[in-house]
């Protein structure tokens, strides 16, 4: 890693960790070719379209409300991320679910220098460098819930001090974009997926700052769950909804959450 | 940098404090079933909204009360939590009333 501070913040880099089979893509990519592939199979996507109340008649969802009038259905999957307790209030039960803003941000474009994504565990920040030369920065949720996307200074501070840490000539550089995302996060860092006290309305919520990698698994499998009719695969029983009434809390946020 | 006014210290950087989640009523640990206390750990009222929360100054581990609109970050007021406890009774029978 030729241009990497081997001593980053006085924290000297013993070991790394190469994940072999790791990779990075464009989300937006994957969003669009996910969305024509689903149209080319028959899905309707209705863009622009809010839903604002949903109709449930004896313990069962019949239709959901929305800006552009009533949609009837036999049910309905949830998967609103941040608006996750949102949503589900309009179908009367409540989440374990807190939304917290998450951000990142994006440099001037430069010759290509660094192929893989280099995550500090240490520093909380994540530098990498996409194929129109820009390098992506990113690491750790707002240190408070909000349900909005502006960007802040502090977090963005805390970032840059990091990702130069990581690679001093970066102080050279000048960011060009700010983002923030909002993220449905849940106490065990694990997603929420599955049955619902509604009938026919199904979950897969809770994803928080790493459901991206999960998509196409997580399509494949509420996919199921709708054609069975409510049948939960073993795949994501554990994800239930009602493991914290149980205190069954998935032990899972090292391994994935904290860093990627 | 956003600035939070804490009640003991004045305003003071953002930087400076430490959240502690909603103020929510505690069942009493002794009666409360399973499911009553799984309910107080993990659930809250994620509702948008102005919110009440608990928030510590960090230099001076003094907790107090914040009101905010959790959309738009606004704050509307801070205060010493005497305001919502009596100081003298078990936080167990202290029920809080939610405003929106
Ligand atoms: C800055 C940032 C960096 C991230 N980095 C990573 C990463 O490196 N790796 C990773 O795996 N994940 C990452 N994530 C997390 C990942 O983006 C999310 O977990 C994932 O996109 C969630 O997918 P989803 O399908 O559940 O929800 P989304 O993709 O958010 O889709 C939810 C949809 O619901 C719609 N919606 C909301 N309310 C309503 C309503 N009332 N009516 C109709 N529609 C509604 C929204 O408009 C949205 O289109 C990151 C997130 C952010 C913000």
């Amino acid at each position: 890693m030729p241009s990497l501070n081997l001593d980053p913040a006085g924290l000297p880099i013993l070991a790394g960790l190469w994940h072999l089979d790791g990779a990075t893509a464009r989300h937006d990519a994957v969003a669009w070719g996910y969305a024509k592939g689903a149209t080319q199979r028959g899905v309707e996507l209705h863009q622009l379209t809010e839903v604002t109340g949903v109709d449930i008649e004896a313990g069962r969802v019949t239709g959901v409300q929305t800006n552009r009038g009533k949609v009837s259905c036999g049910c309905v999957v949830q998967a609103v991320s941040g608006l996750s307790a949102e949503v589900s209030r309009m179908a009367g039960f409540q989440l374990p679910i807190v939304a917290y803003p998450l951000q990142a941000m994006v440099t001037q474009p430069v010759k290509p220098f660094l192929d893989p994504h280099v995550s500090s565990s240490a520093l909380h920040c994540y530098v990498h460098q996409t194929s129109r030369g820009e390098i992506v920065i990113g690491g750790g949720s707002d240190p408070y819930p909000l349900y909005g996307t502006r960007s802040t200074l502090e977090l963005k501070e805390g970032l840059i001090a990091s990702a130069v840490e990581m690679f001093p000539f970066m102080s050279e550089m000048r960011l060009m974009r700010q983002w923030a995302g909002i993220t449905d996060m849940t106490s065990d860092y694990s997603p929420i997926m599955g049955l619902s006290p509604v009938e026919n309305y199904y979950l897969d919520a809770g994803w928080g700052t790493w459901g991206f990698k999960a998509t196409p698994i997580c399509g494949v499998t509420m996919a199921e769950v709708v054609a069975s009719g409510g049948k939960v695969p073993d795949l994501i029983a554990p994800f239930s909804l009602d493991r914290f009434d149980a205190f069954r809390q998935v032990n899972e946020m090292g391994a994935t959450a904290a860093s990627h | 940098m956003k600035i939070l006014t804490c009640p003991l210290n004045g305003p003071r950087n953002i930087a400076e404090f430490t959240y502690g989640g909603q103020v929510k009523p505690m069942p009493n640990p002794t009666e409360a079933t399973d499911q009553e206390w799984a309910h107080y750990v993990f659930y809250g009222d994620n509702h948008i909204g102005v919110v009440r929360e608990w928030w510590m100054h960090t230099p001076s581990s003094y907790w107090f009360i914040v009101e905010r609109h959790n959309q738009t970050d606004e704050v509307m007021r801070t205060y010493d939590p005497a305001e919502l406890f009596d100081p003298g009774a078990s936080p167990a029978t202290e029920p809080v009333e939610a405003d929106s």
